[in-house]
């Protein structure tokens, strides 16, 4: 038996000496390589862990439990590496141009790379934590240090999105905080005591004697909390401004993973309310509730929104909508949620890479003046077509699969109106995404802008994750399955 | 006969209140300042003026100083007894209380507006604005007394606090008495809400009421003014000498000192505290209501 | 002890309604240091196993940063920005008042509907914790300057302190370490955030920065 666990301090560890690397190095162009090369070097890394639990099952656990990684944190920290890769690889090239001129000085990028693997630090402390304290304590990380990532540029708009984000979440991990402590007091009937009482595990374990009353309102302030964090409505309003004021690498990251980090807190406690409460759906219900509206908010606004990267900030909140829907329903639609935060990672990601080089190459986010990219550019234009198309659940794509296992888990359950009112969201954003969208891919336009040469990499990372998009949907193969049911199998509350 | 005592001597001795406040802020700003009877003396000089009338008003604007001071006495006689005999009054005679002192303000307030003066309309206007704030904090004040003491009336108030209430619920007694304190300051004209010795009328709230007001008739509001004073002043005394226990004679004499204190206590917010803007003013009061519902949630709490 | 303990909740509460009917900006700042202050007594007031070295630092770092510290870089958070010194709220002061009432009647039924286990001896130390954090929530959401956004931030957060003490018997210190920490890095970046705010427009109002909607 290998100790694969002493893998999982490193993971931690790793970020933080190449966040310090990063704030000493020479050039723009030198932090932006060691960004790349970083955090693929993580992720491999990661990929050790990941595999033997993805595959054996058995967690792996460190330091008297305080470092826990199990099926479910496994499969959110493989969605974490993808995305965060993609973005690293993807930042060179983004920044090519402002690097030739000199908008990117050496000490903003000095700034953005510190933080970047800050925060990859700071999301996997999350998932490794097995101590919900140690975990509050990541997301309220996270949150301090992706803020200045969204004005790596400073201008009113950025300023603007980077307050408000930082005023809501704050207020919000200020809430999720008290969830904790509740949480924690709420082990006051039973036997466990100390540190125990903030262990995943030992609250778990002892999940039957817990103080109802206590835990049920912790819940509620877990899921405002970690909710406003996870941009649920009515708690999203720091959402589009943030993803659309941000650099695409950074909105990819912040919709493709730090969105999943905070729903991942809440999903974190469900199995523990569902066992104190006696499993009669008290947890589930307001999980379905929440995602219902948050995924007929973001209905409304796909629809009015003319701007491309509010308009794929709002699909977020769809999507996050759909996961806590899935989780919600529990069973087959807590497969289908896990299944989702994948399909929905790789194709938001590949969607706001796309976008950002056509917007840069354009000098615009209004879709309306944003037409034949696919003319202008096969690589970039081709990439936000299928993201886009993927995203809004069409037919080959993963995300059609997912969407429909939800739904019929929402009919088996004899949820109608949930199934209903989610059948109706899925149209409204299908019909208002689309609208923009024909035009935006095939309507010619004169003079075609100029893009820069995509390199081999980057066909690379535009065309592997849409087609493992695809593939997804069209057969899965069967260690992805366990995952997703070992995962779900977590949230069903199984040890 | 000990309530018949205070009742009396506080008939008597109400203008010498205002006569303690006066030269405690002489006493701040250096000065010597106005004899202690100095409020006699100009009441005794009113009293020998005649009277001049004006010929825009009514038969209204003649009987409100009189109303107005008969109606303020009855209230001092329902007030003054209370802390040495518990049988007096009944069964919810703080509304009664409110009510009087309602009253007294609506005769006030009709004969300003009697006048047709428009400064005396805006200080009737300013003096129902503040009376419309200063009365819930009053009321929810009383609220809080009946539930500590258990009794409905000021007597039975009084009477059922004891030092075993002060050590359970001496927070909320003191809330309350801080909230009594900035409805007397309002009710009584006083700084922060409005300056006595001002003289510009759009400033004023109380003098600008009775500007008409001259010769013997001013004499009475004066007099009804400082027995006002006197009436809320002896609410808060009260309160606080229930803390103290003991028979009604140690009452009797603890209560001059009492006055005495709040007399120098006004006078002391006077001299340190400039005078709020007027549109300001609303939210003190406003805040001594918040300090009233903030003492009746902690009586409930302190005793279940 | 109990006596001690209860006078420090209701002059919280009081420090909550000053904060609420306040129109100076540097008369908040002043009043939220002094609630930092009361605040950081608490654990000390509330030591009846014993004064150990562990409750004593606790109590002494919350005196220092709440009290001293923050109000500190607040001030100067003013003063580099050149802002305006009036609180300029959405809801006016009486009305805010009214809500601070409502907030406390609402903390008080909660606790009643709650019953909480208590670890402290006070029969309002979870009622007043719980008020304390729903007036935080207000000045954030209904003052305009982000100074004041951030004071209520720090009300909140006193809140949530406060209510920690009451009903956690033991959670580590480490726990109760990162809170501070984070709090302290909170409204660091806050202070730069405002700065740099400041810089790009030269005010901090943040209902001006109200271009991005839809």
């Amino acid at each position: 038996m290998i100790p694969f666990a002493l893998l999982l301090p490193l993971l931690v560890g790793l970020p933080v000496l190449l966040s310090l690397a990063s704030l000493a190095g020479r050039s723009p162009a030198a932090i932006l390589r060691l960004c790349a090369v970083g955090t693929v070097a993580v992720s491999l890394l990661a990929a050790v862990p990941v595999a033997v639990v993805l595959a054996g099952g058995e967690p792996l656990v460190m330091l008297g439990d305080w470092i826990r990684l199990d099926a479910l944190s496994a499969l959110h920290m493989m969605v974490l590496c993808i995305v965060y890769s993609l973005g690293a690889l993807h930042s060179p090239g983004y920044f090519a141009d402002e690097v030739r001129k000199n908008t990117l000085d050496t000490a903003a990028a000095r700034r953005y790379g510190g933080l970047w693997f800050g925060s990859l630090s700071a999301m996997l402390v999350v998932l490794l934590s097995n101590n919900m304290g140690v975990m509050w304590v990541g997301i309220e990380a996270t949150t301090l240090l992706t803020a200045f990532l969204i004005c790596v540029h400073v201008t009113p708009g950025s300023l603007e999105a980077m307050w408000k984000y930082l005023l809501m979440c704050s207020v919000g991990v200020a809430m999720a905080f008290t969830g904790t402590l509740l949480l924690s007091a709420s082990t006051g009937p039973t036997a466990v005591h100390g540190n125990e009482s903030l262990l995943w595990t030992s609250l778990m374990a002892s999940a039957g004697g817990l103080n109802v009353t206590l835990v049920k309102a912790g819940f509620i302030f877990m899921v405002i909390g970690y909710g406003t964090k996870a941009g649920l409505a009515p708690m999203h309003n720091w959402l589009p401004d943030a993803h659309s004021q941000a650099p695409a690498p950074v909105s990819a990251i912040f919709s493709g993973f730090l969105l999943n980090a905070s729903l991942y807190c809440i999903l974190r406690t469900l199995p523990i309310v569902e066992a104190a409460t006696g499993g009669q759906g008290w947890g589930r219900e307001i999980l379905i509730a929440a995602g219902l509206l948050s995924i007929l908010t973001a209905a409304a606004f796909i629809v009015v929104q003319r701007d491309l990267k509010r308009l794929l900030a709002y699909s977020s909140l769809e999507h996050m909508g759909i996961i806590a829907l899935g989780a919600g329903l529990g069973g087959a639609g807590a497969f289908a949620a896990m299944f989702h935060m994948l399909s929905h990672s790789l194709g938001k990601s590949t969607a706001f890479l796309s976008a950002g080089r056509i917007i840069k190459a354009y000098g615009t986010n209004d879709m309306r003046r944003l037409t034949g990219t696919l003319a202008a550019s096969p690589l970039w234009g081709a990439g936000l077509l299928s993201g886009i198309l993927g995203l809004v659940g069409t037919a080959p794509f993963a995300i059609f699969f997912s969407e429909f296992m939800i739904l019929r888990a929402a009919v088996d359950s004899g949820e109608w109106v949930t199934a209903v009112l989610f059948l109706l969201g899925m149209c409204i954003v299908f019909a208002g995404a689309l609208r923009f969208l024909l035009p935006m891919v095939w309507k010619p336009r004169d003079p075609k802008p100029v893009f820069p040469k995509a390199t081999v990499l980057e066909h690379f990372i535009v065309i592997l994750p849409l087609s493992a998009l695809l593939l997804l949907g069209v057969l899965m193969p069967g260690f992805l399955t366990k995952a997703f049911a070992s995962a779900a199998a977590v949230l069903g509350g199984a040890q | 006969m000990p309530g018949l005592i205070l009742f009396l001597s506080g008939l008597l001795l109400a203008p010498l209140l205002l006569g303690v406040t006066v030269r405690t802020k002489a006493a701040f700003a250096g000065r010597r300042g106005a004899p202690l009877f100095q409020q006699y003396h100009d009441l005794v000089k009113l009293l020998r003026r005649g009277q001049v009338m004006s010929g825009t008003t009514t038969f209204l604007f003649r009987v409100a100083p009189s109303l107005a001071l008969v109606v303020t006495v009855s209230a001092a006689a329902l007030v003054a007894p209370s802390i040495v005999s518990p049988g007096w009054g009944f069964p919810g005679d703080f509304v009664f209380l409110l009510c009087l002192l309602g009253l007294a303000r609506f005769f006030t307030v009709s004969s300003a507006l009697d006048t047709g003066s428009s400064f005396e309309g805006m200080g009737a206007s300013r003096e129902v604005l503040y009376s419309a704030l200063s009365e819930p904090a009053l009321l929810i004040g009383f609220g809080v007394l009946v539930r500590v003491s258990g009794e409905m009336s000021l007597g039975g108030m009084y009477g059922g606090l004891g030092s075993g209430e002060w050590l359970s619920a001496g927070t909320a007694l003191c809330l309350v008495a801080v909230s009594f304190f900035i409805v007397l300051l309002a009710e009584n004209s006083r700084i922060p809400f409005d300056d006595p010795n001002t003289h510009l009328e759009l400033t004023m709230v109380h003098e600008v009421m009775v500007l008409d007001n001259s010769g013997p008739d001013f004499a009475l509001i004066t007099y009804g003014a400082a027995l006002k004073l006197w009436v809320f002043a002896s609410l808060i005394v009260n309160l606080f000498l229930t803390a103290l226990g003991g028979s009604s004679f140690q009452y009797i004499a603890w209560f001059p000192a009492g006055m005495l204190l709040v007399g120098v206590l006004v006078g002391t917010v006077e001299s340190v505290m400039a005078r709020l803007s007027l549109l300001k003013t609303p939210h003190l009061l406003a805040g001594a209501g918040a300090i009233s519902v903030l003492a009746f949630i902690l009586s409930t709490r302190f005793l279940q | 002890m109990t006596a001690y303990l209860d006078i420090i909740l209701v002059a919280l509460i009081l420090s909550d309604f000053i904060l609420l009917g306040s129109g100076r900006l540097g008369n908040c700042i002043r009043i939220a240091a002094w609630q930092g202050i009361m605040v950081g007594l608490l654990p000390i007031a509330t030591a009846d196993a014993g004064f150990s070295f562990r409750i004593a630092a606790l109590g002494i770092a919350v005196v220092v940063l709440k009290g001293f510290v923050f109000p500190r870089l607040l001030n100067r958070a003013i003063r580099e920005s050149a802002s305006s010194r009036e609180v300029k709220p959405f809801v006016g002061y009486t009305t805010s008042l009214l809500a601070g009432v409502l907030a406390l009647s609402a903390s008080f039924w909660l606790d009643g509907r709650l019953s909480f286990p208590l670890h402290l001896e006070s029969a309002i130390v979870v009622p007043v914790s719980l008020s304390m954090m729903f007036t935080g929530l207000f000045l954030v959401v209904a003052r305009r300057t982000a100074v004041n956004q951030v004071i209520g931030y720090l009300v909140l957060e006193n809140g949530i302190y406060a209510l920690s003490l009451a009903i956690v018997r033991d959670v580590p210190f480490l726990v109760e370490l990162g809170v501070l920490m984070d709090m302290f890095v909170a409204v660091f970046v806050m202070g730069i955030a405002i700065y740099r705010i400041n810089m790009e427009f030269d005010h901090m109002d943040s209902n001006r920065l109200a271009k991005l909607r839809g």
